[in-house]
């Protein structure tokens, strides 16, 4: 029976007094692309060095491949972590080789792959090239290739685009795409919800050290209150028309000409719905538009916006965060 | 041990395609070749100093000249070794290289003679003019013979010039009483001599006969030498060793590794690399000074029985079997130690701060070392071999004497012990280095680190 890449179960660690990941439970199943989302400090590294039995946990229980975490279940994994680092005076395809070959592949397998991986990413000019020499971006792909470089079955990414200018987070994007499409399971952690958003089949959301929520997509949307945003012209009391036709109206900050205003949607009703109700009441409409959830959106509705403001802070070492507590 | 291979060949390729490897390489044989050369020619080049004698006449000059002459006679006979005064004085002449040269007085008392004893003035003499090196002065009253020099640090003169005095003093009393010069040198030649022997059991004597030779002198200086060679690597593994680990650590790679390969794959790859770049540094100087050897041993004549006994005493197993579990035991306990610390360390200026007690730490065993060289039955050496620190460079330095059986045994076992614990205590240090970022300051976090729950 094919175990789940990765099952953590009530897993807590805690470093002196302070909690970094508490009561964790997590199900990694196989050929899933999973984000695991939250603001700095959330315990989203920790959980991951717990994962690959980097660390070890307080309580709880950990299984990578339906054991505990080992060097062999280790092999079928590719890792990413978040403080990026390798060694400066070898050459690019030396480092892919050499990370290869210590997850098995022999020696001509691991030339042949990084020469390969080097070709694809247009990186292949630079194979004799020192790491020292490399800009922070291209060693930052180099340690990404030497991630992928023995084919892993289960790829976990700490925080892969940090770091990385748009054009490649585009690129490391289309590698994610790809390694899942070759059959890999994808967990990585972002602070950046939108790269969520463009990849993930589902999401699990951390803050402080506790899990916020599991699940797909669709289903963090649908933790939203849906509704609509609606301009009509100034002093119109959009409230008092559509209150007779069961839907709440409030004021908004202005966007767009006239009065903003916001319709919150009851269950049952869309936002066509809620149109027309407005048509129907008289209003003098200027501008219509149905809400966008984002999950920003679904993170601040789980954990308030204090606690959402962390999203937007520039990333730290968590790790340190930890070690200093500890 | 495919992971501990790949480890070890990666460091090891890395810190030999260094540059500070290959100059470290040529640096000794370099500086073996310069010392030697610089040695020999500090020795041929000593320069020759003029010294006076100011007496009525010349007894003392003439005493401290036949001192000189008979010491040179006898150095040369024991350095040809040939009897004493088998040779003539013609050939004597031949091999004098006298450093110390009497030349008349240029002034008759102390205050005339300043300027040429304070450089100011020179003298001429057989080797064109020098300065006075020393000047001779007899006091008033006849009772003693003033050694006056502007360097007080060279006392040869004034010793030869003492032992003159004494011998000088014996001959006038013997002659006093009635004695003849000739009575008095017959009665000297016919003193009793004190040979040197070697005690060996019965069987050992019959083969190797009492005569005291350089092969029984060898393994001292073997051992010794082993000693001291342990101690230079040990030594020189510290910056390997922490200065990998603070590259590793700095460049945020620990991690990576540690999801690839066990902590004590990753540890035993790099003391291995560490211990094979060392080792390549001692082999390839170890082959440059056997290739000097073997051409002294084939163009000087004679040279080939002085390095004979050496290669014996480093080959035999009462010396080679302790030298070497000691040498690996040594390694292995201090390789980790620096490691460790090494691990707690993000810059070389943290390190450097681990590196002065590092220096004290192993400056001890170098005291240890001198001492058991001098007198390997001190009781200092015996309670400083019992120090697990010490016991791999003070075992190998005992042997030779033949210490109890049962305190090889017990101090060897005493190092392993000690040498286990030091690698279980080690690797926790590291961990708490590696893993969780504990720095030489957070003593608590590396406590924790330490006796912490393990990773699976």
């Amino acid at each position: 029976m094919a175990h789940s890449p990765l099952v953590m179960t009530n897993v807590t660690k805690r470093f002196g007094a302070f909690t970094a990941v508490d009561n964790l439970s997590l199900d990694v199943p196989e050929g899933a692309i999973i984000g695991f989302l939250g603001p700095n400090g959330a315990g989203k590294s920790t959980s991951l060095r717990m994962a690959l039995g980097v660390i070890p946990a307080d309580a709880g229980e950990v299984r990578l491949f339906g054991e505990a975490p080992n060097i062999l279940a280790l092999r079928r994994v590719g890792f990413l972590p978040e403080e990026r680092g390798l060694y400066k005076k070898m050459t690019t395809r030396d480092t892919i080789a050499y990370f290869a070959r210590l997850k098995g592949l022999s020696a001509s397998d691991a030339k042949a792959r990084a020469n390969e991986l080097l070709e694809t990413t247009g990186l292949s000019e630079f194979k004799a090239t020192r790491v020292s020499k490399l800009s922070k971006g291209m060693a930052q792909k180099v340690q990404i290739l030497s991630t992928l470089a023995h084919r892993p079955d289960f790829l976990i990414l700490d925080e892969p685009f940090s770091g990385l200018d748009p054009v490649n987070q585009q690129v490391l994007e289309d590698l994610i795409r790809a390694e899942h499409d070759r059959g890999a399971t994808i967990l990585f952690s972002t602070h950046v919800m939108e790269h969520a958003e463009r990849l993930c089949d589902r999401i699990v959301m951390m803050a402080r050290g506790r899990k916020v929520f599991d699940g797909t997509l669709p289903e963090a949307f649908a933790t939203l209150e849906e509704g609509a945003s609606l301009n009509v012209e100034e002093g119109f009391d959009l409230a008092a028309a559509l209150a007779p036709k069961g839907f709440e109206a409030q004021r908004a900050a202005g966007r767009g000409h006239g009065d903003a205003w916001r319709i919150v949607l009851p269950k049952g009703k869309g936002a066509q719905d809620a149109l027309r109700a407005a048509i129907e009441a008289g209003a003098p409409i200027m501008g219509f538009a149905p809400d966008e959830a984002r999950l920003r959106d679904v993170f601040v509705s789980l954990v308030g916006e204090a606690e959402a403001a962390a999203l937007d802070a520039p990333l730290t070492e968590s790790r340190e965060e930890g070690a200093l507590a500890e | 041990m495919r992971n501990i291979y790949l480890i070890f060949r990666r460091d090891y390729l890395g810190y030999v395609k260094a540059w500070g490897f290959w100059l470290s390489l040529a640096a000794v044989p370099a500086l073996m070749l310069i010392g030697s050369t610089f040695a020999l020619f500090a020795v041929q080049s000593a320069p020759v100093r003029y010294y006076t004698v100011i007496e009525p006449g010349r007894v003392f000059a003439e005493a401290i000249d036949a001192e000189f002459a008979r010491n040179e006679a006898a150095d040369i006979a024991e350095k040809m070794q040939i009897p004493a005064g088998a040779m003539d004085a013609g050939a004597m002449q031949a091999f004098s290289d006298r450093k110390f040269l009497e030349v008349p007085a240029p002034a008759r008392d102390l205050d005339s003679l300043r300027p040429f004893l304070l450089g100011e003035k020179l003298v001429s003499g057989p080797a064109g003019d020098k300065p006075l090196f020393a000047a001779f002065i007899l006091s008033e009253d006849g009772k003693s013979l003033e050694y006056w020099s502007d360097d007080v640090n060279i006392k040869s003169l004034r010793f030869e010039a003492r032992d003159a005095m004494r011998r000088l003093a014996r001959t006038h009393a013997l002659e006093a009483a009635g004695l003849s010069p000739d009575f008095i040198q017959a009665a000297d030649d016919a003193a009793v001599q004190v040979p040197e022997r070697r005690i060996r059991s019965v069987v050992e004597q019959e083969s190797a006969g009492n005569e005291v030779t350089l092969a029984d002198r060898a393994p001292v200086f073997v051992a010794g030498g082993m000693a001291y060679f342990l101690w230079l690597m040990v030594f020189s593994i510290i910056q390997y060793l922490l200065m990998g680990t603070i590259e590793e650590r700095s460049n945020k790679i620990f991690d990576t590794l540690l999801t690839s390969v066990r902590m004590p794959e990753l540890l035993a790859g790099k003391l291995l690399a560490v211990f094979a770049v060392t080792s390549t540094m001692m082999l390839v100087w170890g082959l440059f000074a056997l290739t000097g050897s073997a051409v002294l041993a084939t163009r000087v004549p004679g040279a080939g029985d002085l390095i004979t006994p050496f290669l014996a005493a480093a080959a035999s197993p009462q010396i080679l079997v302790p030298g070497m579990i000691s040498f690996l035991l040594g390694y292995i306990m201090y390789g980790m130690i620096f490691m460790a610390l090494g691990s707690l360390c993000d810059t070389i200026q943290e390190a450097q701060t681990l590196l002065s007690p590092m220096m004290i730490l192993l400056m001890l065993p170098m005291f240890a070392i001198f001492i058991a060289f001098q007198d390997p039955g001190s009781p200092v050496v015996d309670i400083a071999a019992w120090i697990p620190l010490f016991t791999p460079f003070l075992l190998i330095l005992r042997m030779p004497h033949d210490p109890p059986m049962w305190e090889v045994l017990a101090q060897m076992g005493l190092m392993l012990v000690t040498m286990l614990a030091v690698l279980w205590g080690s690797v926790r240090v590291y961990r708490a280095g590696a893993v969780n970022g504990a720095s030489v300051g957070d003593l608590g976090k590396m406590l924790k680190g330490m006796f912490g729950k393990k990773p699976a």
